[in-house]
């Protein structure tokens, strides 16, 4: 065990196929699992050695130490090693249950049913909620939910590396929104507000949306953010105002006395003396006065805004 | 509809609308109403000609005139766009300078009034139990004063009273809404502009321009009034209360709504003005008060 420090810097296998990060991803995760063979096995073994040390002799207590220990420490060095799988099993965990789910009842279906019997529940299953718009529209926006989570963790896992382990940020729970989706997330640590702030375009392509928004979702909490992703613009249609409803529309209307109609008014009615502009021109001397002010920021218009 | 004057006795009841009331301006992307308290807050709307910064003045000016502490001072260079008001208003003022520096003048007198007699009950704001209006500045095209008609000195003028205004007259019940297309240092100076706690960046044609009127670096973050499309006159990135801009879409009252309100709004108005209920703060004595 002593070996494995100087072997670490060179502990990945010379594998020309792997990129840099999931080299270091892997050996992380052989390294975690070490550790956490040796940390289980030691604990353990010498929790089980005192404990049994007040029954036996104490060398016998060491030898049981190391009996329940070891295996334990083996047991947790497996589930670290396989937790990539783990993790992969739990993101896809909604998808093989619901397909699990459907199979199933496929089937059972199948089996206890007579062929046109079969036909008919599935059409009415599916459908039902296909033909009514309002599950229609409900369905296909949870289904977006599920696809705007793995989009998500495409993006952090491709393109927004946070940190040397490779941990991603926690993708938590989506819900559907009129504008598209919104979902939850906790970052790990190398990540923050403000550098994905800076990828949002990126985020919003990866995502099959418009426009991606992120804001904090807790003011304690700096890690807790929120993602707006937007794919539809539902502001088109004309708001009415609840001022409308509460006049009375029997008002009479107010006696204004007639204004006088102004005339020319086209351009041949208006002649060309008596154009008087409202605005008086400055003085040339006060423009010559202020010109030495006004021209060194006239240039930089956009960046002088700001002074 | 018949034409009649307004009857100077037996008003009909108003809605009880105050205008320390939430005002309804629109609603957001989901759906939900939006709204903003004007009492205590001042609104500038930026964006490109024809963005919908008008409906918005329009929305808060159907509000203010129904509302029942409430009296309304209108500027508008336009004429037309705040016009139909006139009659619910204290004050109209046209594409005239030296009016609308006359009225400012007004303003700035009742705000030192109200503040002497504020201090006088030793309190520090206007609340609604007093019983004082709140008096809504509207300015549609606050370039046209402050850049466009009248002498150099009397544009300055204008942009002091205005900041003025906008400075303290929050906690004396005088906010101040205004509009312009694009309120750049050259419009509107910097340490006005930023003044306004309200912003609502209506279509803008660079984020720049977004940036000048939410606040600079929302383009950055995202929040930008470019993506807002050219035909959907209305929408617009609102801030406030929150602190993050929201996408909203503007309530629009048509010309014939807004004719009605404002006939509505005249007709439930007592006849100005009030030296029965309200005591007229213009001429108070500062010395007396203090
Ligand atoms: N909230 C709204 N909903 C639907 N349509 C609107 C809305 N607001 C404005 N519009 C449409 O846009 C047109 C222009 O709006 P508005 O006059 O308010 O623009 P503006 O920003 O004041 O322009 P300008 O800078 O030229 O004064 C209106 O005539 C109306 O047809
Ligand atoms: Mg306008």
């Amino acid at each position: 065990m002593s070996k494995s420090s100087p072997r670490r810097p060179f502990g990945g296998k010379s594998n020309g196929t792997i990129t840099v990060i999931e080299a270091k991803v892997h050996r992380s995760s052989a390294r975690n699992a070490r550790l956490a063979f040796i940390l289980t096995a030691v604990i353990v073994g010498l929790l089980a050695a005192v404990v049994a040390a007040s029954y036996m002799h104490p060398i016998l207590a060491l030898f049981l130490g190391a009996l329940i220990g070891v295996p334990l420490g083996g047991l947790v060095w497996v589930l670290v090693r396989i937790w990539p799988v783990l993790r992969l099993l739990w993101w896809w965990t909604p998808e093989i249950g619901v397909t699990t789910f459907l199979g199933t009842g496929w089937v059972q279906l199948a089996n206890h049913t007579p062929m046109p019997v079969t036909f008919a529940v599935v059409a009415l299953v599916v459908g039902v909620p296909a033909a009514v718009p309002v599950t229609r529209r409900v369905l296909v926006a949870w289904t977006w939910c599920f696809v705007v989570r793995h989009r998500l963790r495409v993006c952090f896992a491709q393109f927004i590396i946070a940190n040397q382990s490779g941990s991603l940020p926690l993708i938590l729970w989506a819900r559907p929104t009129p504008v598209g989706e919104r979902v939850w997330v906790y970052l790990r640590p190398g990540l923050s507000l403000a550098d994905l702030e800076g990828r949002l375009d990126r985020i919003a392509v990866a995502c099959h949306a418009s426009t991606a928004l992120i804001e904090r979702a807790s003011d304690g909490n700096a890690a807790y953010l929120r993602f707006d992703i937007k794919r539809r613009e539902v502001l088109t249609a004309q708001v009415g105002s609840p001022l409308v409803d509460v006049i009375d529309p029997a008002t009479p209307a107010t006696d204004r006395p007639t204004p006088a109609v102004p005339t020319a008014l086209d351009l041949p009615d208006v002649d060309i003396p008596t154009v008087t502009l409202p605005a008086q021109k400055k003085p040339p001397a006060t423009a010559n006065g202020s010109k030495p002010a006004a021209s060194s920021s006239t240039p930089e218009d956009d960046i002088s805004d700001w002074i | 509809m018949t034409t009649a004057t307004a009857p100077t006795a037996g008003v009909p009841v108003g809605p009880g609308l105050s205008m320390f009331d939430p005002i309804f301006v629109g609603i957001d992307e989901f759906g939900h109403p939006v709204y903003i308290t004007l009492a205590y807050r001042n609104l500038l709307a930026g964006g490109e000609p024809g963005g919908g910064k008008s409906g918005l003045l329009n929305c808060i000016a159907a509000h203010a005139a129904l509302s029942v502490d409430s009296r309304l001072v209108l500027l508008d260079g336009k004429l037309v766009e705040l016009g139909q008001w006139e009659d619910c208003a204290d004050a109209f003022i046209g594409p005239d300078i030296t009016e609308a520096l006359a009225v400012l003048k007004r303003l700035q007198l009742v705000m030192n009034n109200r503040y002497a007699w504020l201090r006088a009950h030793g309190r520090r704001k206007l609340t609604a139990a007093d019983g004082l209006s709140v008096i809504t500045v509207l300015v549609d095209e606050i370039a046209f004063y402050s850049a466009t008609v009248g002498t150099k000195q009397e544009q300055e003028e204008f942009v002091a009273l205005l900041r003025d205004l906008v400075a303290r007259g929050r906690a004396a019940g005088i906010p101040v809404v205004a509009a312009t297309q694009r309120p750049s240092f050259d419009i509107i100076p910097t340490s006005l502009r930023d003044l306004f706690g309200y912003r609502a960046a209506f279509r803008c044609t660079t984020p720049n321009s977004s940036n000048i009127v939410l606040g600079h670096g929302w383009a950055e973050q995202g929040y930008t009034a470019t993506d807002i499309a050219p035909s959907n006159q209305g929408a617009a990135y609102l801030i406030a209360e929150g602190g993050i801009p929201r996408r909203i879409k503007v309530a629009y009252l048509t010309d014939g709504q807004i004719a009605g309100i404002a006939d509505y709004a005249a007709w439930i108005r007592r006849p100005r003005p009030l030296p029965a209920l309200v005591p007229d703060l213009t001429r108070l004595d500062l010395g007396a008060a203090a």
